[in-house]
């Protein structure tokens, strides 16, 4: 397994911290770079966070309505073989 | 009222790979964005799109405006290479449109007014067919600052009046509604061709009756181009947000500013002053 995280990402630049709304993936969803996987509300708006990734979701990380701070991780997905012949090394 | 569950309108997207290309090449080059400065929600959706605000004079302003988050403070000394670190950001950027505005800088001679023009100046000599928008302050209604401004021929240059008169010492509390008019006022009778522009916030508990004098009071001016969006409050140490202004009622609003001749109307709750400015400027002209 190629396993990356994605982070809380810094969306305010005066508070670190905001409230998991909801996900909008599950376990074994296979996403695509672009592909939303969670709402996250910060003092002005409702941010929907985008995958830096093609992938596989793993696991959830937090539960919604959990307060995260910016570089804790939301979830971890499969990105697959980095070498690209589907073949975990 | 920042404890009100947020309506589904206010929803954007966000992208890190995204936000975090721009900013580095912002740090890079010793650059703000008012975009990150005043956490404009729009920062994600704009920086996927390469577009960003460029906010000159440093970090810190010397107002403090009680609806803004740029960060009030002891000034910086102005930077001489900073209108060439942003030519040269708009040409990595690829932009075809470049919007520049600043902290406030009273304790300046001009304001910062040779600033903006150094600006715009650096960026027509390497990017000449590039549209240069400015954002400027009251410069305390100095029309000699106003003149070093002018006379480097920005295509568009904005002044916000941000809110209705009765708001002012609430919102705005060093600054003059009359004034802000006439610095409008001002540009588009030194320049008929520059294309002029406000913005305003709703939601902070203004009247419709008081935003649609506020409209005449623009046209009054010569503004021909306005921009309406939400009241977002920054923190819970900023001034109150009275109210969500629905979809309907901000179509009510552009309705009712468009019947008033503006070239464009921006409405709608995400709207902020630079956003859409390319296209904003575009339809001025086609209709103009």
């Amino acid at each position: 397994m190629n396993k990356m995280y994605i982070n809380m990402p810094h969306l305010s630049a005066k508070s670190s911290k905001g409230t998991l709304c909801v996900y909008r993936v599950k376990p074994g969803d296979k996403i695509k770079k672009g592909d939303i996987v969670a709402e996250i509300e910060t003092d002005k708006v409702v941010s929907e966070i985008e995958s830096e990734y093609d992938g596989i979701i793993d696991s959830l990380c937090r539960e919604e309505g959990d307060e995260v701070s910016e570089g804790e991780a939301l979830l971890s997905l499969d990105k697959g073989n980095p070498s690209g012949n589907g073949k975990q090394k | 009222m920042t404890d009100q569950k947020k309506p589904s309108w206010l929803r954007v997207k966000y992208n890190k790979s995204e936000v975090s290309e721009i900013s580095e090449m912002m740090s890079a080059l010793g650059l703000n964005t008012v975009c990150k400065e005043a956490e404009c929600p729009n920062m994600g959706e704009c920086f996927k799109k390469r577009t960003a605000t460029f906010m000159i004079l440093g970090k810190y302003c010397t107002r403090d405006c009680r609806f803004c988050s740029v960060e009030h403070g002891a000034p910086e000394s102005v930077c001489p290479e900073e209108p060439e670190h942003i030519a040269e950001a708009a040409v990595k950027l690829g932009l075809r449109h470049v919007v520049i505005t600043s902290v406030t800088r009273d304790d300046l001679p001009d304001g910062g007014a040779e600033q903006f023009a150094a600006c715009v100046r650096s960026i027509k000599r390497r990017l000449p067919s590039v549209a240069v928008e400015l954002l400027i302050p009251d410069f305390k209604g100095s029309n000699n600052a106003l003149d070093i401004v002018i006379a480097a021929h920005p295509d568009v240059i904005g002044h916000n009046v941000e809110t209705v008169p009765s708001l002012y010492s609430d919102v705005r509390p060093q600054a003059v509604y009359t004034r802000s008019l006439e610095v409008l006022k001002y540009i588009k009778s030194k320049s008929p061709d520059i294309r002029v522009k406000s913005g305003i916030m709703v939601g902070l508990g203004e009247k419709k009756e008081e935003v649609f004098t506020l409209f005449d009071d623009l046209r009054a001016a010569g503004c021909d181009i306005i921009t309406i969006g939400q009241y977002l409050r920054p923190s819970v140490s900023h001034v109150e947000m009275k109210e969500y202004i629905t979809p309907e009622m901000f179509e009510m609003y552009k309705t009712q500013a468009q019947s008033r001749g503006f070239g464009y109307v921006s409405c709608g709750p995400l709207v902020r002053s630079s956003y859409h400015a390319a296209e904003a400027l575009r339809e001025t002209d086609v209709h103009s």
